[in-house]
């Protein structure tokens, strides 16, 4: 039982940061499906950065690295007004291109002993601790407010003398910090990085977004349930139930279903930030 | 604001060559290989050809989307089902029948995965990119589930599908020493000039360009947009499927798992690049082609195919700001 819990926890730990850093992001208004490309980069730099200056810097490098990743996102999207589309795939595309490029090329070391890697249970507490201070920071601060407004509607929130440029210029670092962070945890977990080993868990970890209605806490909650998904996946993969062997690919697929029945609104109403996408 | 994007350009270029500066290969030697590797001789074009075949025909998919103001990022899970299921007709059809009967299959499976997608973006607003997402995933592990389940081939070791009759896989249609021309090549011409046509010549496709341009003005022309998306998701989806059913009549002639190599986001590059005449779509997967099969050339010489993601994220990037760079407005 507490096998399983654990197990939980590993597979749904880094949907949650993830989801966080899409949280950030989304909100203000930027759609970000570069969020894959972010946490892969995040793996790399850890694990590179890991190998050659130790445990603390190998997750400083990786949270630096998302951020420089995170903002040109935002120079992409605020500055050349390039669609949030286009630059969010083409941040996947650099990742993954570059990340590809640089394992097989070999010059780096990215495997990480014991002592390069920093306890998972920290990782865990932030993972736990950070979907109610956002919750906090959403409702009761400056910026918390300002974030939300140019979200819902730039335009308004312009005519209050906010900059949405500005704000979204905050909120992408954050998304940086957060995808670093996931992107830790991930090589924490397997002590070193594989190429493509995100395999999907930044889509995963927007839809969980999307079907927490871009909110902190129900975002979060879906993460859950998306870790408690694929733990029952490794613990009966093998063992028919009811006499019937259910292919792992079904439980693979059961995110993205339940992510498609919400957005075709058999789940609630839709909650999409009215702003998303504009400037 | 105008000097932003030379220095954009710079960026990329920068970034390309510190990119093959860390690895320590010779820049000149790697542009080079890439076009040895493509265009050395009539063999190396008979590849490029082979690889620009499927990106000429998702490129239509996409960029028939893209005219109606959609992202299809989910040509990927369309190309993938359509060939499953037309392979699938194909091996239990066999002959040339089977080959009309499974790229039949191939259209209609592939514009029924692109159905939610434009149902959901014109009647609930949820972005098409998200559901595409979701469907490019659904369609990764559903296909995958068949091919190792009920659609197996019998002896088969690995996750596919028996291989198609020899009487059922397309043979190149024209053979000149070594240069071949497949016949899902000229389809694949045939579709783009036919996209040209229907897009520029015909009302319906008039009406899918100006509810792409401006949906609000088309609604108030009387075009029913919400019909019009749908439609054109359709559509999009219909030509990403007869890709997939092609690739496997004409070159794989099985379906397997990890048939999908990411035709389906070049794809979406090859249609970024192109402006507003669609026969641009030709240059554009030459283009892709080229850097698809250049690269393979690159990494025989050690220098890893990523190299070829990053030039390709820097070109896309590059278009879409000079494009988006002239119509800027400015706020604040």
């Amino acid at each position: 039982m507490v096998s399983f819990l654990l197990q939980i926890i590993t597979m749904s730990a880094p949907l949650i940061l993830m989801a966080m850093a899409g949280y950030m992001s989304e909100r203000s208004g930027v759609i970000n499906i570069g969020l894959e490309g972010k946490m892969l980069a995040g793996c790399f730099i850890c694990a590179a950065a890991g190998a050659h200056f130790g445990a603390v810097g190998g997750l400083a490098f990786a949270i630096l690295a998302c951020i420089a990743l995170s903002l040109l996102h935002w120079s992409l999207t605020q500055m050349y007004r390039i669609d949030h589309i286009i630059s969010g795939m083409a941040v996947n595309l650099l990742a993954s291109g570059f990340t590809g490029f640089m394992d097989s090329s070999g010059i780096w070391k990215t495997t990480l002993t014991d002592s390069q890697r920093l306890p998972l249970p920290m990782y865990y507490a932030i993972a736990v601790i950070s979907p109610f201070l956002l919750f906090a920071m959403a409702g009761r601060t400056q910026f918390g407010l300002r974030h939300k407004s140019v979200g819902s509607d730039p335009d308004k929130a312009r005519l209050l003398g906010i900059h949405p440029q500005r704000v979204r210029f905050s909120a992408l670092i954050m998304t940086g910090v957060f995808a670093g962070l996931a992107g830790s945890l991930l090589v924490t977990e397997t002590s070193g990085f594989t190429k493509e080993m995100t395999s999907g868990r930044g889509y995963i970890a927007l839809a969980a977004l999307i079907l927490g209605g871009w909110r902190p806490i129900p975002a979060t909650a879906a993460c859950l349930l998306f870790g408690v998904a694929k733990a029952v996946q490794i613990r009966f993969s093998g063992t028919p139930i009811f006499n019937f062997d259910i292919p792992s690919e079904i439980w693979n697929m059961l995110p993205y279903i339940v992510t498609l029945l919400a957005l075709a609104g058999l789940l609630g109403r839709n909650r999409t930030p009215a702003g998303l996408g504009k400037h | 604001m105008k000097a932003r994007v030379p220095i954009l350009f710079a960026c990329g270029i920068l970034l390309m060559i510190g990119s093959l500066m860390i690895v320590h290969a010779p820049i000149g030697e790697a542009v080079a290989t890439i076009f040895q590797g493509s265009l050395g001789n009539l063999k190396k074009i008979s590849g490029t050809i082979k690889e620009m075949t499927p990106l000429l025909i998702l490129g239509s998919a996409v960029y028939l989307a893209l005219k109606a103001g959609l992202f299809n990022i989910g040509a990927e899970g369309q190309y993938l089902v359509g060939a499953c299921f037309a392979c699938q007709t194909m091996v239990m059809v066999p002959g040339p029948v089977g080959v009309g009967l499974g790229c039949l299959v191939g259209i209609v499976t592939g514009a029924l995965w692109a159905l939610p997608a434009g149902l959901i973006k014109a009647f609930r607003n949820g972005h098409e990119v998200i559901t595409t997402i979701m469907l490019n995933a659904v369609a990764a592990n559903m296909t995958k589930a068949l091919v190792a389940g009920p659609f197996k081939g019998k002896g088969q070791l690995v996750p596919s599908t028996a291989v198609l009759p020899v009487n059922s896989q397309l043979t190149p249609l024209f053979t000149f020493r070594d240069l071949e021309i497949p016949q899902s090549f000229v389809i694949g011409i045939v579709v783009v000039v036919g996209l040209a046509y229907w897009l520029n010549k015909t009302v319906a496709g008039y009406e899918l360009k100006a509810s792409g341009a401006n949906p609000t003005a088309a609604q108030f022309a009387g075009i029913k947009t919400k019909q019009v998306t749908v439609k054109a998701m359709l559509m999009s989806g219909g030509l990403a499927g007869l890709a997939g059913a092609l690739q496997v009549a004409q070159f794989e002639h099985r379906f397997y798992d990890g048939f999908a190599t990411g035709y389906g986001f070049d794809a979406l590059g090859v249609s970024l690049l192109v402006g507003s005449n669609p026969l641009f779509l030709l240059a554009s997967s030459f283009f892709f082609g080229l850097l698809n099969k250049g690269g393979t050339a690159l990494s025989l010489i050690g220098v890893n195919k990523g190299i070829t993601m990053v030039v390709l994220a820097v070109v896309i990037v590059m278009f879409a700001a000079v494009r988006y760079g002239r119509k800027q407005v400015n706020h604040g």
